[in-house]
């Protein structure tokens, strides 16, 4: 009996975990706020938080978070962080909060997130816990008045290449994989309890125009377009390195294929030589030969990273400056009233 | 090619040759020297026999072969003594014991050969020595050490044998000797004296060598052959002399070649060779002979040469070149002897007098033979130290040679061979293209003094040979004068037309790059710029040879010298940017062997190229060539920067200078200007400012600008242009500063004239450089505030980079599926990396780079400033695509992608206008 329960017990672990891909990440109110506060709090510089909630089915809540404190470059800083955490969650358990990590929160300027960094934290915690998800937020981004917030999770084919560490050309046709598959964005869907939804319609006012809408009406968006624009050209040399990288890999390729060609070639007409004169014909494979060591090709993650991030930029200009041109026109039409 | 031929038979008889001087050397000194001439003697009668008997039998006794082992053999032990090396020393011992039973047996006496007695006296005395000196003792290996103790042995039993006669031989060393030595050893001096001297001993002496191989088998009396034998050869040679009409061309030509066929054998002293056969070239019987003889003297004389890479001897080239003349003076004589190397000739072609009617055939190649005196003169001039009087003196040589040359080309002409004619011409031109007019006239000179001065010594000379031969006499025919043109450009022109009528590819080339170099030098920018693009050699220079590469270098550094002296500084710049952009000026004009840090040369690159260097009066003087790029870096480079202040890094015409710069500027403390550099930085520093007064007097103040030949008017023009780069540095700095410049204000800054000032500042209008007009009643520039946005240079930025990256991508593409593609830039990277290796490299290209440059640059910037205009955009790209190749679809996309985002953004926006009403 015992037997079977247990097995059934794993029989539902299993069939959990093939089940129900994360659909969308439901955020409380308040950790938004908590966000919104910590990341604003210190920017430009660059914040990360912990996550704290639920996994329920397809839905995953997010119903607290905690700031870690600003990282300085230094091991025993670094212990501490950790030793920090830890006590936090235990602190936090001992108040009776939800303290299931379901992932960190970063902060962000004008985007520029798609990093190994954040790859790498992404794996770390994937590895402990199944259902993880990362919540970028660009304060600069929020001040023209739009809740820059995504939630982002990278993608399961991604994660094996990832781990096997493989980044030729081969296996990412064989994966089908393209630069645009590597993060995954996750609807987010804010939740309030009952009770707090209820205040707000108390508080709100019943003009329609609200103190943030202002912000919207911005015209100078010149600084933000400025730095996108630098950003890209930066990314753009990047992308140059990386192609040249490429390019002389190829190029060495090529120089080994043809050394190859004519080693095998003498090989060949040593071997009927040799035939000729009844020997034994040498092997057509020298693995100790130099030339036959094969090349190692440079990893594509890099240029992947880079093209999201072009992405990224041209997405935001294209979004800040289709805004603009609505302003624009607002704003002349305004005049000619 | 003939040349290399002889170039290697040079090193490799040069090789034993010196082994065999050495040899004498160290054997005549010391106690030794009798029987060091004696065994030598021996020796070289031994190889003379030896030699002869490819030719015809020569019988010789038993005897005389047991003597030559014997002596063969103490010549082993000589060797072996002088490296100590006992084992040996003990086999030969042994050896010598054997033969000396042989040499008794054969004699049949009991008397034992001096040569032996002698050898033990000499074994004895070292090995005395050996035992004496403990230290060395010590350090010889142990089988060393065996054998001379064995040796001691063994020496001690046997000479008790010999006792008596060796006492009498330690005695009186010389009696025994003496009487046959005397003669070898005044041959020895006449050696070790000089090899000008009395003809008459000359040919007694050679003519005893020479027939000692076939006398000697007249001999039988036992102990005193010798002296027999170099009395009958005395005699013979007497005979010889005073009977003329006995010589036969047969006898002469059985002399020959033996001769011949000594050469580089070891025994063979070079300058015997020579002299033995100068000497048979007085007693050649039929101009053919005497013409064929003196070819053989000729390639003798190049034998004389040390090494490769060091020089012919100075009087053995003169000699050389006389000898030439005078085969030039029998061919002229005689038109029908005809010189071929192609053809084996007929071993008795040369035995047809001078009354024969057909072509007579004599081996022979005047070209390559011109070509190697040439060569040999250009050598001594690489090795003697250039300032000491003694290259002046080589230098007047040079006359010499031309007249050869001249002499050679008109004989060619003459008979008809236009492509070896045409080599020649380019001898002479290589000899006459970086003179310029006053070294040139100051050369004809040179030469018409030198021939009223030698002309009584070539008479008297003349008088001397001819005393000694009457069998051919060739009188001088060939002229021994030049005949120069006036002007160095007529001459020039001739050679030239010739060499591209008649000449091979790589003649041609040089003879062009020479003509490039020669106009330039004339200040003809134009004609010379034309004759360089014209022959397309830029695309070509790579494949060519290491020297043509450095030819092809030093005619560009003259091309830009020439473009900054008649005022054009941009070519200027574009000539000498890539000389200096490596920084190995010195190793890619051969005037200097340039140190690198990060790899080191391999003593073979080293010699090489210590061989290919220039000598230094072909210098061109690379204080100048560094000032005038520098300078011409500067005036394109200023105005250059102060009109792209804002991004610095954009538009870098000299990338050299810009180093120059950044250093300088790097320096906490700049003292006053030192080298040219610091000169050139001063300068800038002022200029910079708009400081021309300043600018100039720094450059002034060079004293490289003594070297240029029209000095004032380049300073002149210099001046003119530091004004105007000046003011348009000025006009760039400052616009944003004003509102409004007058004209007379701007005349009174920078000293020039209204129209000059109307014109740049035109000038800078039209190609939109400045963003201005002019107001012609107030005689104002009103400038307009026509700033592109911050926003749009960083789009600028951006399509530029994005062009880079779809070329790249494009290319990438190509290698991928085009094939070909790869192969393209790897090729030329290749080349690049090939041309770096020889040292020649940097040429190339540069030359159509730099024509390019220009027009490049003013459309780039036309294009970057012309930013307030709305189309700016698609015009840059579009500029850029059609200057990269095939990128027409590029920009093509760019246009639609442009579009496409505009159509985008206002669907968008009418969408969302839809959406607020809504």
């Amino acid at each position: 009996m015992a037997s079977s329960m247990a097995r059934s017990f794993l029989q539902v672990a299993a069939t959990e975990e093939v089940a129900s891909p994360l659909r969308v990440v439901q955020i409380e109110g308040l950790v938004i706020l908590k966000i919104i506060k910590h990341c604003k709090e210190f920017s430009p510089a660059l914040v990360t938080g912990q996550l704290l909630g639920l996994d329920v089915g397809s839905v995953l809540e997010v119903t607290n978070c905690f700031p870690f404190p600003i990282r300085e470059e230094d091991e025993e800083i670094e212990a501490d962080g950790a030793n920090y955490q830890l006590e936090m969650m235990r602190c936090l358990r001992e108040v009776n909060v939800d303290n299931n990590t379901v992932g960190w929160y970063q902060s962000t300027i004008l985007g520029s997130y798609q990093t190994v960094e954040l790859i790498e934290t992404f794996m770390n915690y994937q590895e402990n816990i199944r259902r993880c998800v990362c919540i970028i937020y660009d304060p600069s981004r929020s001040n023209q008045g739009v809740l820059a917030l995504k939630a982002l999770k990278l993608s399961d084919s991604f994660m094996e290449l990832y781990r096997a560490n493989n980044f030729t050309g081969e296996k990412l046709r064989e994966k089908n994989l393209s630069w645009v598959d590597i993060f995954e964005e996750i609807p987010i869907q804010v939740s309030n309890s009952a009770l707090i939804s209820a205040f707000m319609t108390e508080l709100e006012s019943d003009t329609p125009v609200k103190q943030c809408d202002y912000d919207r009406l911005q015209l100078s968006t010149k600084p933000y377009m400025e730095r996108n624009v630098e950003f890209l050209i930066e990314c753009m040399d990047d992308l140059s390195m990386e192609q040249q990288k490429f390019q002389f890999y190829y190029r060495s390729l090529s120089r080994q294929q043809a050394q190859q060609q004519a080693w095998l070639q003498k090989r060949r007409t040593e071997n009927m030589a040799r035939k000729a004169a009844g020997e034994e014909p040498l092997p057509e494979e020298d693995p100790s030969n130099p030339i036959f060591k094969p090349i190692p090709e440079p990893s594509r993650l890099e240029s992947f990273l880079v093209t999201n991030q072009i992405a990224n930029y041209c997405n935001q200009i294209n979004g800040v400056a289709g805004q603009n041109f609505n302003r624009l026109y607002l704003m002349k039409s305004l005049h000619d009233n | 090619m003939a040349s290399k031929f002889w170039t290697q038979g040079g090193s490799d008889t040069e090789e034993e040759e010196t082994d065999i001087e050495d040899e004498i050397e160290n054997g005549g000194a010391g106690e030794t020297t009798a029987a060091a001439a004696g065994s030598r003697y021996l020796q070289t009668n031994a190889s003379d026999s030896d030699d002869s008997d490819g030719q015809k039998r020569v019988v010789r006794s038993a005897k005389d072969k047991r003597f030559e082992e014997m002596a063969s053999t103490v010549d082993q032990m000589k060797n072996a003594m002088k490296i100590n090396d006992w084992v040996s020393l003990q086999e030969s011992f042994d050896k010598i014991n054997k033969q000396l039973e042989k040499v008794m047996r054969v004699t049949e006496s009991d008397r034992v050969p001096n040569l032996y007695i002698k050898c033990l006296v000499m074994l004895e005395d070292f090995l005395a020595e050996a035992l004496a000196n403990k230290e060395a003792k010590k350090k010889m290996s142990s089988s060393n050490h065996k054998a001379l103790n064995a040796m001691k042995q063994k020496l001690k039993k046997n000479n008790k044998q010999y006792e008596e006669l060796i006492n009498k031989y330690r005695e009186n060393p010389e009696s025994e000797e003496e009487k046959f030595e005397d003669e070898d050893e005044d041959e020895d001096e006449d050696e070790s004296g000089s090899e000008l001297e009395d003809p008459s001993q000359i040919a007694a002496e050679s003519s005893d060598e020479d027939d000692e191989g076939e006398d000697v088998d007249d001999d039988d009396a036992d102990g005193a052959w010798e002296k027999k034998l170099s009395k009958k050869e005395k005699l013979m040679d007497r005979e010889f002399k005073k009977d003329p009409s006995e010589i036969t061309w047969d006898t002469v030509n059985k002399k020959f070649k033996e001769v011949v066929a000594a050469r580089g054998r070891k025994g063979t002293g070079k300058f015997e060779q020579v002299e033995q056969l100068t000497f048979l070239t007085k007693v050649a019987k039929t101009p053919a002979q005497k013409l064929e003889i003196l070819f053989s003297v000729i390639s003798a004389q190049f034998d004389v040469n040390p090494g490769l890479s060091g020089h012919m001897p100075i009087n053995v080239w003169k000699k050389c070149v006389q000898n030439m003349l005078v085969i030039l003076d029998i061919l002229v004589q005689y038109p029908n002897i005809v010189v071929d190397d192609m053809v084996e000739p007929d071993e008795n072609e040369t035995q047809k007098g001078a009354d024969y009617d057909g072509t007579i055939r004599v081996w022979g190649n005047l070209v390559a033979f011109l070509e190697r005196i040439d060569n040999e003169f250009f050598k001594s001039l690489q090795c003697i130290d250039p300032h000491t009087r003694e290259y002046v003196e080589r230098l007047r040589d040079e006359p010499l040679f031309l007249v050869l040359a001249q002499n050679v080309q008109e004989y060619l002409e003459r008979i008809g061979d236009l492509k070896s004619a045409a080599k020649v011409a380019l001898r002479r031109v290589e000899l006459v293209y970086y003179k310029p007019q006053e070294v040139y006239d100051a050369m004809r000179q040179l030469a018409v003094l030198s021939e009223d001065g030698e002309k009584d010594g070539d008479e008297t000379k003349v008088e001397e040979t001819r005393g000694t031969s009457a069998f051919v006499v060739t009188p001088e025919l060939v002229s021994r004068k030049l005949t120069f043109p006036e002007n160095s450009r007529a001459l020039m022109d001739i050679l030239v037309t010739l060499i591209y009528k008649s000449g091979d590819e790589r003649t041609k080339a040089r003879a062009m790059l020479c003509d490039i170099y020669h106009h330039a030098l004339f200040d003809e920018f134009s004609i010379a710029r034309d004759l360089l693009l014209m022959s397309h050699l830029q695309d070509t220079i790579q494949h060519m040879d290491v020297s043509t590469q450095i030819l092809f270098n030093r005619a560009m550094a003259q091309v830009g010298l020439c473009a900054f002296r008649v005022g054009l500084i941009a070519e200027g710049h574009g000539c000498l940017s890539e000389l200096y952009s490596g920084g190995r000026v010195k190793e890619l004009l051969a005037q200097g062997v340039s140190q690198s840090r990060y790899h080191e040369k391999t003593p073979e690159q080293e010699r090489l190229e210590r061989r290919r260097q220039m000598p230094y009066h072909m210098h061109i003087n690379l204080e100048l060539l560094e000032a005038v790029h520098l300078i011409c870096a500067m005036l394109l480079e200023v105005p250059n920067m102060a009109a792209n202040s804002l991004d610095a890094k954009r538009k870098v015409i000299s990338k050299t200078f810009r180093r120059l710069l950044e250093v300088s500027e790097r320096q906490p403390f700049t003292g006053p200007p030192e080298n040219v550099r610091d000169h050139v930085m001063a300068a800038t520093r002022a200029l910079c400012k708009g400081d021309f007064q300043k600018a100039f007097d720094v450059i002034n103040s060079l004293d490289v600008w003594k070297l240029l030949r029209n000095r004032e008017s380049v300073l002149e023009m210099l001046k003119a242009k530091i004004k105007e780069e000046a003011l348009r540095t000025y006009l760039f700095t400052y616009c944003f500063s004003y509102d409004t410049l007058g004209l007379d204000q701007l005349t009174k800054m920078f000293d020039l004239s209204d129209a000059q000032i109307h014109s740049i500042v035109s000038k800078m209008l039209v190609n939109e450089e400045l963003h201005a007009s002019w107001d012609q009643p107030t005689r104002c520039i009103i400038f307009h505030d026509v700033e592109y946005s911050r926003l749009q240079a960083l789009a600028f930025q951006l399509t530029e980079k994005l062009s880079i990256l779809a070329e790249s991508n494009e290319r990438a593409v190509e290698a991928r599926f085009g094939g070909g593609g790869l192969d393209l830039p790897l090729r030329r990277r290749d080349n690049q990396e090939y041309a770096a290796g020889t040292a020649g490299g940097g040429g190339g290209r540069w030359p159509d780079l730099s024509y390019n440059q220009g027009r490049q640059g003013s459309s780039g910037r036309a294009a970057y400033t012309g930013g307030g205009r709305p189309l700016a955009l698609g015009q840059a790209s579009r500029d850029r695509s059609s200057q990269s190749r095939g990128t027409g679809g590029y920009s093509g996309r760019a246009g639609s992608g442009m579009r496409g985002y505009q159509m985008d953004a206002s669907a968008r926006m009418v969408s969302l206008s839809r959406g607020v009403r809504g």
